[in-house]
C-alpha cells in the first residue's frame, strides 16, 4: 500500500515516465551477513548497466542490515530511506549523506481515542516486546501514560505472547489492552502486528487497541496509527525533489502522519456505540451498506419500481379520467334521453291536449246536462246519478293523462317494478291513440296468453314503445298506401329462451338493406326533421334492462321493431309443460 | 217524414254519452254513432237534421265523412267538433261546406245555435232539392223536339225564327211550344227561362257565334 501510494504520487509529481525496480531482501527473516553480501553483489551486478537516478530504501525492522547497503552498492546514486520505527537513525546512515524519513507512532493519541470510545475506562494493559525497538516504543507509551491521569497502566512487556492469552481473557471490565510493537517477545519470537493481534484479540475479555495500523482488521478495535498511503505520498514528494537534484533539509525528518482508525466489526463486538467515534476517525471494515454493495442493482430496481409506480399512477390517473368521461357520457346520455323524451313530448303535446280536452269536454257537457235536468220540476235522479258518475270517471281520465305526461317529462333514474305487458301496451295505445287518430292509423294489440310480468322501468319502457309506435306511424305517413293498411300491431309473446318479446309492426315501406344495420346508431335518421336519437336511446334503455332490440323487414310489407325483456320469474315458466 | 235529428258521431264513448245527454235535455232528437262508417250505413234518404262529428277519428275521419256524405242523396249539413282546432283542418272543413266548426268545449248555446242553423239550412236545402227533383221530372216528360224548341224559346227567338232554324213549319213550332208550356206549367217565357236556369238548362247557342 505504501509502495503503491509512493509510485502513484511520484509519477504524478514527475511529468516524465519513471521506471521502477523493486528488490526484496526480507532481512527481518534472513539476517546473516553472507546473505547480505550475496544480495549486494547480486544487485551491483544486476544494475551495472542501468543508470539509476534514485535509490529508495524502505527499511524494515532492522536498520543494521541497511547500514552500508546503498552507498556500497550504488555509491554515486542519491538514496532516500524510509523507516517506520522508533529507533534512532543509525549513525552510519546519518553519515552516509543520504536523506530519509522516520515515521513515528503516537501512543498519546491512541490513548485519547481509547478514552473517547470507552469513557468509563479505568485501566489500560500495555502489551509490548523486548527488542530494542520495542523498548523505545514502550518508553514513549510510558511517557504518554504519565500524561494521562485517572487511568491505571499495567505493562506486560517481558512475556511470551502466547502465555498472555489466559490473563488477557480474565481482565475485568472497564479495562482495555493496548498493543505496542512486538518485534520480539520474551521467547524471541517475532510478530507482525497483525499476528499478535490475531492471537490476543480473540482471547481477550476486553477491547484491544494498537499503535500500528497492521493490527487493524485483525482484531484490534483501533488506534491512532500511521496511514501507509499518506506516508507513501510524503516520501514520494521527497523523492521527486531528489530526482530534480535537491535533497531535503533537514536530511532526516520525523513524520507522525497519524490517522485514527477504528474497526467497525470490533465496535460491534464490544458494543461500542458508533456515536462515540470522533468525527476525524476513519471507520474501517464497515460492511458495505446494501446501497454500496448493490448500487447498480438497487438503482436499477428503484428505477424499475419508480417506472412501475409512475406507470401505475398514470394508469390510475387514466382510469380516473376514463371514469369521469364515462360519467359524463352517462350524464349526457341521460340528458339526451331526457331531451328525446321532451321532443317525443313535443310531438305528442297536441295529441295529449286533445286527449285532455276529450274528458274535459265530456265533463262540461255532463255538467250542463245535469244543470238542465235539475231545473225541471221532477228531475230524473237515476239520470243525474249516471251523469255524476260519468263526470267523476272523466275527471280521473284527464288526471291520468296529466300523470302520464308528468312521468314522461320527469327525468328519472331506472326504477324497476313488476310490469304487466298487456297493461303497458294498453297504456302505449292510450297515449298514442290521438296521434294515430290524427294520422288515420289504427293501432291494435296482439298478445299471447299467459305472459309473465317483466321487471322494468315503466316510464322508460313506455318511452321506447312510444318511440317505436311513432316511428311506425311515420313510416306509414311517408308511404302511399291504400285504405285499410294504415295500421300498427303492438305485439307481445314469449321467445324460445322464455324471454318476453315485444314488437311494433308497421305496414309501411320497410327499411332498405343499407339502412337496416344502422338504424340503432346515434344520429342516424331517415326523417327530414329527426334527431336520429330515438332508436339509439331506445337501444340504450333496452340494453340497460338486459334485453336486445332489433329491426327486421316483414316478409309481406313494412318493418317490425322488437325487443326482448327477461321475464321477472323465469323459473315459474320452466315448470310449465312445454307445448312443442 | 221524421223529425229533425242530430246525428252524433264520436269514437269517444264518454263524450258521446255526455253530449247526447245534453242535447236531448235541450230538446233535440239525437242519434249516436261511434264511427262514421256506422253512421253512413244507417243513413236513410229521408233522415233530416244535421251531423255533429268529431274531426279526428280513426278510420274515416270527420273530413272523410263530409266528402262521402256530399255524394249521397241526403247531404245533411255537417258541424265539426274538435278538441282544438288547427288551421289546415278548419280551412279544409269550411271549404268542404261545413255548416260550423266548434270546439268540444264551446258554450252549449253556441252548439245549440249551430244545430238550429244547420236544421234550418237542411230544411231550405231539402226544399230546394225536392223542387229541383220535381222540375227535373217535369223536364223529363218533354220530347226531344220539345226540348230543342224550349232551348230556342228561352233565347227569346220568335216562332218564325225557330221554324227556320229547325227547318220545320212555324205552326208545328207553335204546337210544341204549347205542349212545353203545359208540361212545365210555365205560362210565360219569363217563367220558362227562370225554370231552365234553376235546373241548369243552357239556352241554345247562336250557331253563328259558337
Amino acid at each position: 500500500m505504501l509502495e503503491q501510494a509512493f509510485r502513484t504520487e511520484l509519477s504524478r509529481q514527475c511529468q516524465s515516465p519513471i521506471e521502477f525496480y523493486a528488490e526484496h531482501m526480507d532481512a527481518s527473516h534472513f539476517s546473516n551477513k553472507e546473505l547480505y553480501q550475496i544480495f549486494s553483489d547480486y544487485l551491483a551486478a544486476k544494475y551495472a548497466g542501468e543508470p539509476l537516478d534514485l535509490v529508495m530504501v524502505f527499511l524494515g525492522r532492522d536498520f543494521k542490515l541497511a547500514e552500508d547497503l546503498p552507498p556500497h552498492v550504488f555509491p554515486k546514486v542519491p538514496a532516500i530511506f524510509l523507516t517506520a520505527n522508533e529507533l534512532e537513525v543509525p549513525e552510519p546512515l546519518m553519515r552516509s549523506g543520504i536523506a530519509g524519513m522516520v515515521a513515528r507512532y503516537d501512543p498519546a493519541d491512541t490513548i485519547a481515542l481509547m478514552r473517547q470510545l470507552q469513557p468509563d475506562l479505568q485501566k489500560i494493559v500495555v502489551v509490548g516486546g523486548v527488542s530494542e525497538s520495542d523498548r523505545k516504543t514502550l518508553t514513549r507509551v510510558e511517557q504518554a501514560s504519565r500524561a494521562t491521569p485517572g487511568i491505571e497502566f499495567e505493562f506486560w512487556t517481558n512475556n511470551v505472547i502466547k502465555e498472555l492469552l489466559e490473563p488477557a481473557s480474565e481482565l475485568p471490565p472497564r479495562t482495555a489492552l493496548l498493543m505496542s510493537t512486538i518485534l520480539a517477545d520474551a521467547a524471541g519470537q517475532t510478530y507482525y502486528m497483525s499476528q499478535s493481534a490475531q492471537l490476543l484479540a480473540p482471547a481477550a475479555s476486553v477491547p484491544l487497541y494498537s499503535l500500528g495500523g497492521g493490527a487493524i482488521g485483525h482484531g484490534a478495535v483501533g488506534g491512532a496509527v500511521m496511514d501507509p498511503a499518506v506516508i507513501g505520498m510524503d516520501v514520494a514528494t521527497v523523492a521527486a525533489k531528489a530526482l530534480k537534484g535537491a535533497l531535503p533539509e533537514p536530511r532526516i525528518s520525523v513524520r507522525t502522519n497519524i490517522s485514527r482508525i477504528v474497526d467497525w466489526q470490533q465496535l460491534r463486538r464490544w458494543g461500542i456505540s458508533e456515536a462515540r467515534v470522533p468525527a476525524d476517525c476513519v471507520v474501517a471494515n464497515r460492511p458495505k451498506s446494501l446501497w454500496e454493495e448493490h448500487k447498480r442493482t438497487i438503482s436499477l430496481m428503484v428505477a424499475v419500481l419508480l417506472a412501475q409506480a409512475a406507470t401505475i399512477f398514470a394508469l390510475l390517473v387514466q382510469l380516473a379520467q376514463r371514469r369521469r368521461a364515462e360519467m359524463q357520457i352517462q350524464q349526457q346520455r341521460a340528458e339526451l334521453a331526457h331531451a328525446a323524451r321532451l321532443s317525443t313530448m313535443g310531438q305528442l303535446a297536441s295529441s295529449l291536449a286533445h286527449e285532455i280536452n276529450q274528458p274535459l269536454g265530456a265533463i262540461l257537457r255532463n255538467a250542463e246536462a245535469a244543470e238542465m235536468f235539475l231545473q225541471r220540476d221532477s228531475p230524473d235522479l237515476t239520470e243525474l246519478r249516471a251523469i255524476v258518475a260519468d263526470i267523476r270517471k272523466d275527471d280521473q281520465r284527464a288526471g291520468g293523462v296529466i300523470d302520464r305526461m308528468r312521468s314522461l317529462l320527469k327525468r328519472q333514474k331506472l326504477e324497476r317494478t313488476s310490469l304487466d305487458i298487456r297493461e303497458l301496451l294498453d297504456e302505449t295505445l292510450t297515449i298514442a291513440r290521438s296521434d294515430a287518430r290524427a294520422r288515420g292509423v289504427q293501432i291494435t294489440i296482439e298478445t299471447a296468453a299467459g305472459l309473465p310480468p317483466v321487471l322494468a322501468d315503466r316510464v322508460q319502457l313506455q318511452q321506447v314503445l312510444l318511440n317505436l309506435a311513432l316511428n311506425a306511424m311515420d313510416a306509414m305517413t311517408n308511404s302511399t298506401n291504400e285504405n285499410g293498411t294504415s295500421r300498427i300491431i303492438l305485439g307481445a309473446e314469449r321467445d324460445r329462451e322464455g324471454k318476453v318479446e315485444i314488437s311494433v309492426r308497421d305496414f309501411g315501406e320497410g327499411l332498405s338493406s343499407e339502412r337496416l344495420p344502422h338504424v340503432f346508431e346515434p344520429f342516424f335518421t331517415t326523417k327530414t326533421n329527426g334527431m336520429g336519437m330515438g332508436l339509439a336511446i331506445s337501444k340504450t334503455i333496452i340494453e340497460a334492462h338486459g334485453g336486445v332490440i332489433r329491426a327486421r323487414n316483414n316478409p309481406d310489407r313494412g318493418a317490425t321493431f322488437s325487443f326482448t325483456l327477461p321475464a321477472e320469474r323465469p323459473a315459474a315458466t320452466a315448470a310449465q309443460p312445454s307445448r312443442s | 217524414m221524421s223529425e229533425p235529428t242530430v246525428f252524433l258521431i264520436d269514437d269517444d264513448a264518454s263524450f258521446l254519452t255526455a253530449i247526447s245527454r245534453l242535447l236531448r235535455g235541450m230538446g233535440f232528437a239525437v242519434r249516436s254513432f261511434d264511427s262514421a262508417k256506422a253512421f253512413l250505413n244507417e243513413l236513410s234518404t229521408t233522415a233530416r237534421g244535421c251531423v255533429l262529428v268529431d274531426l279526428k277519428m280513426p278510420g274515416l275521419s270527420g273530413l272523410d265523412l263530409q266528402k262521402s256524405l256530399a255524394q249521397t242523396e241526403n247531404p245533411l249539413p255537417v258541424i265539426f267538433l274538435t278538441g282544438q282546432a288547427d288551421i289546415p283542418s278548419t280551412v279544409q272543413a269550411m271549404r268542404g261546406g261545413a255548416e260550423d266548426f266548434l270546439t268540444k268545449r264551446a258554450p252549449k248555446e253556441e252548439v245549440a245555435g249551430a244545430i238550429r242553423r244547420a236544421f234550418e239550412r237542411d230544411e231550405v236545402e231539402r226544399l230546394k232539392r225536392s223542387r229541383l227533383r220535381e222540375l227535373r221530372s217535369r223536364l223529363a216528360t218533354l220530347t226531344d223536339r220539345e226540348q230543342q224548341v224550349l232551348r230556342h224559346v228561352i233565347r227569346g227567338q220568335m216562332n218564325k225564327q225557330i221554324a227556320a232554324e229547325l227547318g220545320i213549319n212555324e205552326r208545328t213550332v207553335k204546337l210544341h211550344r204549347t205542349s212545353v208550356t203545359r208540361k212545365l206549367r210555365a205560362p210565360s217565357v219569363a217563367e220558362l227561362t227562370r225554370l231552365c236556369q234553376e235546373v241548369g238548362i243552357e239556352p241554345r247557342r247562336d250557331p253563328d257565334k259558337p
